[in-house]
């Protein structure tokens, strides 16, 4: 049952939102928009993990999600700091 | 039994996701988008990891898990603090319906006494 | 601050001892380290009744934090998912009576995590936070809230 409803509910519905962040990447006035929009797709996309391990019963793959949260973690801090040496306008 | 419970806790995060994917496309201004989607998508993925424990139900994996769980509700904020900061101090917009800027007002007093602004 | 420590510690070498590492014996060996350090402490400091006002007090402020954080997010779940949009946000300045820098790092942590409020910068001297805010009614009111319901509660945790 909860294969099922992971692959048919819950995964769709994190595809929408992942469709949805990624419109604003596109559309985002500034440089911060995109980022934020960045930022909530890789959460978006450690929850996917998680609900894929819930799906099909792999309890491993919650080592994948940990370090995908640590690598975007020190990515938008990156382009965070990018943001403050940048010279040009946003 | 325990599988509705985990069904339950993995449709409230998946919408919790969603609200916080609808809030980054309909907000006016990047300060008011990143202070509704950055706790909603903690609030979503920890809901989404409560479930993944209740789940599996080991104490090896429930760890990680909950470390996991802890990990992102001590970065995510740290991370949107520090975006908002930069572009705050980049100069992106205000929305026009803000109806007042203290810290606006605090820089423009410090220019104004010719203070020095260096490590801003 | 090294009887908490011991607290924590303690147990350890209990599990070392007894050859069992679970958790419920690294609860048994708690009490019993609190227990004991408890006897070795001087009359007049009670160890383990400080530590359980410790305790009572982080889980008073767990669960204030998780309905502050509950109550926040159904407000701005509700302005996503209607199409007019209520809100009169502001930045405000926060005067801070807190001094380190984990009570203030733990105050705007707080602040981002709450749904609609989001911690910009502080000031060079540390003594002024500027947030900024979604739902603002009236400024001087907000401050207010802020400095009662949150500063007071990180002071009270932390001292």
């Amino acid at each position: 049952m909860l294969e099922t409803a992971s692959f048919w509910v819950i995964l769709p519905i994190l595809s929408l939102s992942l469709a949805l962040s990624f419109i604003r990447m596109v559309l985002g006035p500034t440089l911060p928009d995109r980022i934020i929009a960045l930022e909530t797709i890789a959460v978006i996309s450690v929850g996917m993990i998680v609900v894929y391990a819930i799906a099909t019963g792999e309890g491993v793959l919650i080592d994948l999600a940990s370090v995908w949260s640590v690598v975007s973690f020190l990515s938008i801090i990156a382009f965070a700091y990018y943001i403050e040496r940048w010279r040009s306008k946003l | 039994m325990i599988d509705l419970l985990v069904l339950a806790l993995m449709l409230a995060g998946a919408l919790f996701m969603l609200v916080a994917a609808l809030g980054i496309v309909r907000m006016p201004d990047v300060f008011m988008r990143m202070s509704c989607n950055a706790k909603s998508v903690i609030i979503g993925l920890t809901l989404l990891l409560l479930a993944f424990t209740l789940h599996f139900r080991e104490i090896g994996v429930g760890s990680r898990a909950v470390a996991t769980i802890a990990f992102i509700a001590l970065t995510v904020p740290v991370a949107s603090h520090r975006i908002g900061r930069s572009a705050y101090l980049r100069g992106v917009k205000l929305w026009d319906g803000t109806i007042r800027d203290e810290l606006g007002e605090a820089l423009e007093a410090a220019r104004k006494n010719g203070e020095n602004d260096a490590d801003r | 601050m090294s009887v908490f420590w011991g607290n924590i510690f303690l147990p350890v070498v209990w599990m070392a001892l007894t050859g069992k590492f679970t958790l419920a014996n690294y609860f048994l060996g708690f009490l019993i380290s609190s227990f004991a350090l408890w006897i070795a402490r001087p009359p007049g400091e009670v160890a383990f009744l400080v530590y359980l006002e410790r305790l009572r007090r982080w889980l008073d402020f767990f669960f204030f934090f998780l309905w502050e954080l509950v109550v926040a997010s159904a407000q701005v779940t509700y302005d996503i998912l209607t199409p007019h949009h209520r809100m009169r946000p502001a930045v405000i300045a926060i005067p801070l009576d807190l001094q380190t820098d984990t009570e203030i790092t733990l105050l705007a942590n707080m602040i981002t995590l709450t749904p609609g409020t989001l911690s910009l910068d502080i000031s060079p001297q540390r003594d002024i936070l500027y947030i900024h805010a979604m739902y603002v009614d009236d400024i001087e009111e907000f401050r207010h809230m802020i400095k009662e319901r949150f500063e007071k509660r990180v002071k009270e945790v932390m001292r």
